[in-house]
């Protein structure tokens, strides 16, 4: 004879509560699980990036112009991403920010001390030149208006100059780009280039 | 431009319609906007949101950084730009001043079997890095301007070089290379010593 467990009105016998309640564990379980993924996913975790090269593609070094900082894109965190890597200390400098999922970044630059980094940002269909400016922590857009496609960007040492190529007029040519000498210079130009003449040998203009 | 120009006079110099002076009054208001916001955009044709953009000398004889030929691959570094152009029928490396507006000459650089693909310059314009093709192997060159002449880095490597960078003195360098079946970045001294960091490509 079967018994009725709990209201008099409830369907569920015992023996169906045996066979439910095992799948119910393990549905729960799963539940559980894609929670804890879910969650991963979205929060901004901090991943360890290891040493210089990794065994996925490590691409488009850019030495800072005191040669101490190197930037570099690198595919070990399975999206394309911009990463800063010292030297000198030997680890990866953290950008916050940069790194985007409605965004690909290319063609990687630094200043003199890797104060700026300068890249090309493709997003909402365009890319266009962005400077990241490590000391404020701040990223800018350098080419909003410029009328054309833009390739290969890269910025002098001091900061001032950053060059790019345009095909505004039909073909490859190279923009000069002049952030002004208020801009925040990173180094006057020439403070660690110069070095003293060899005698006998023609000078650089 | 010229088309700009016309239409600002015109509406500025038109005579006025018979109309109510306060109908006159704000269609005077509205021409001086028009006329304002089109001296804006002439003044502003040569800026962008980071500054300006520098107006070089667009030069068909091939004697400035632009020519009506293809010119790519620019890197800049203190007042000097190296850059790639096809002006001279092949793909040739050029430095240019950006202070005197000229472009300096670099004897002994340009080969004829060479085909030079990517290049970076120290910030005294002294030393160039490129990467090149020659005798269908690739090939990273270090070329000094004091000596005219260009020296190979790695030439016991069999690997594809790509991407050099030089810092602004032009005594340490970066560059892609495969030397282990895939793309890894190599940072190695002006002679030739890598640098002391793990996973650092060597032949």
């Amino acid at each position: 004879m079967k018994v009725a467990v709990g209201w008099a009105f409830c369907p569920w016998r015992r023996e169906d509560y045996a066979t439910v309640a095992p799948r119910a564990i393990v549905l729960c379980f799963l539940l559980l699980l894609l929670v804890g993924l879910g969650s991963c996913a979205a929060g901004p975790a901090p991943r360890a990036l290891g040493p210089l090269n990794s065994r996925f593609s490590d691409r488009q070094p850019a030495l800072s112009g005191d040669g101490r900082y190197l930037a570099l894109m690198t595919d070990r965190n399975t999206q394309q991403e911009l990463a800063l890597y010292d030297l000198q200390t030997q680890q990866f400098i953290a950008l916050p920010g940069v790194n985007r999922r409605d965004r690909l970044i290319e063609s990687p630059s630094l200043s003199r001390s890797a104060r700026y980094l300068v890249f090309l940002a493709s997003e909402r269909g365009r890319a266009d030149v962005q400077i990241y400016d490590r000391l404020q922590r701040r990223g800018e857009i350098l080419t909003l208006g410029y009328p054309g496609v833009i390739r290969n960007p890269s910025i002098s040492p001091d900061g001032r100059y950053v060059a790019f190529e345009s095909a505004r007029r039909g073909e490859w040519n190279i923009e000069i780009l002049d952030r002004g000498p208020g801009a925040g210079l990173d180094g006057p130009s020439g403070a660690a280039g110069q070095t003293a003449p060899v005698p006998g040998l023609p000078t650089p203009r | 431009m010229r088309l700009i120009l016309r239409l600002t006079l015109r509406l500025t110099l038109r005579s006025p319609s018979p109309l109510n002076p306060n109908d006159r009054c704000r269609r005077l208001a509205q021409r001086a906007t028009y006329t304002c916001s089109g001296l804006l955009a002439l003044l502003l044709s040569g800026c962008v949101s980071g500054g300006r953009l520098l107006e070089l000398p667009f030069d068909p004889g091939g004697r400035s950084l632009n020519s009506p030929y293809s010119d790519t691959h620019p890197a800049v570094s203190g007042r000097y730009v190296v850059s790639l152009s096809d002006r001279r029928g092949s793909q040739d490396l050029l430095l240019y001043d950006l202070q005197a507006r000229t472009l300096i000459p670099i004897p002994g650089l340009n080969q004829w079997d060479v085909l030079i693909e990517d290049a970076s310059v120290s910030e005294d314009g002294r030393w160039i890095l490129f990467c090149a093709l020659r005798e269908g192997r690739s090939r990273l060159y270090l070329y000094s301007r004091d000596a005219q002449q260009s020296r190979e880095l790695f030439p016991n490597w069999r690997a594809s070089f790509r991407h050099p960078s030089l810092d602004a003195r032009g005594q340490r360098l970066a560059f892609e290379v495969n030397v282990n079946g895939q793309w890894d970045i190599a940072v190695y001294d002006r002679n030739g010593q890598p640098l002391p960091i793990p996973t650092n490509p060597r032949n």
